[in-house]
């Protein structure tokens, strides 16, 4: 082969190991330009409460925000502040990778928020299969943040009272207790998931 | 240094980029959150 060819093969190289590196460095970044983006100009507010939210992300209410074919029944968790009304995922501590994978897990040997004591709920922050997992916005709530979840027909409000970092052996935060209380937690930082950011709201409000 | 040589450390790159980006798939996807 001649040295004319040879030079564009390298040159054809050398552009695919720059953009899978940069694929490789951009993809966790990605979704806080998404977030950036969504919260300036999504109808909804990122500053809305629960009841705003969900009447504004209900297919019924509004058939922009939300697809007719998206299951919006079961339990949910909704937070405006981080633009999210899921579904919690149930499952065995058996299978942690698998129920993390389907979303917001609350963890079966906590609470619920009808019985009261510390119901917690995890999530991934970052996966590269799927870039902006359920909690990478988890950082984003502040203090005094509404935080809803619907169980079992009835809408439980909290307000967020608390955020902190804690090392992955604190595992005081899934313990039990005596006063009523939802606990999110995921890993933090992004780039290099070493701790785990916990946020801790409390009951405010519910509406059956 | 002949082009067919910069082909081969290239092409060494490149896998080597594209394992990376496999491994961490892999990795984030069975992390513990």
């Amino acid at each position: 082969m001649q040295d004319r060819t040879w030079r564009k093969i390298n040159i054809g190289l050398l552009v695919a190991i720059v953009l899978v590196n940069l694929y490789t460095m951009l993809l966790p970044a990605i979704p806080a330009l998404r977030y950036w983006w969504q919260a300036g100009h999504s109808k909804t507010k990122v500053t809305a409460t629960v009841e705003q939210y969900v009447k504004a992300t209900t297919p019924q209410a509004n058939s922009e925000q939300s697809t007719p074919t998206e299951d919006m029944s079961g339990n949910r968790l909704i937070i405006p502040r981080m633009l999210m009304n899921t579904k919690i995922v149930e499952g065995p501590t058996s299978n942690p990778y698998g129920n993390l994978k389907k979303g917001a897990w609350r963890l079966p040997f906590s609470s619920t928020p009808d019985k009261g004591g510390n119901t917690v709920i995890a999530g991934h922050r970052f996966t590269y299969t799927e870039s902006r997992s359920i909690f990478y916005y988890l950082d984003k709530l502040q203090v005094g943040d509404e935080i809803g979840v619907q169980w079992n027909g009835t809408t439980y409000t909290y307000k967020v009272v608390s955020t902190s970092v804690v090392p992955p052996t604190e595992t005081s935060v899934q313990a039990a207790t005596d006063d009523n209380r939802l606990t999110l937690y995921t890993c933090t930082p992004v780039w290099n998931p070493k701790n785990r950011l916990v946020v801790v709201a409390k009951p405010i409000g519910v509406n059956e | 240094m002949s082009e067919k040589t910069k082909f081969w450390m290239l092409a060494v790159l490149l896998a080597l980029s594209i394992g990376l980006l496999v491994y961490l798939f892999q990795a984030t996807q069975n992390a513990p959150l």
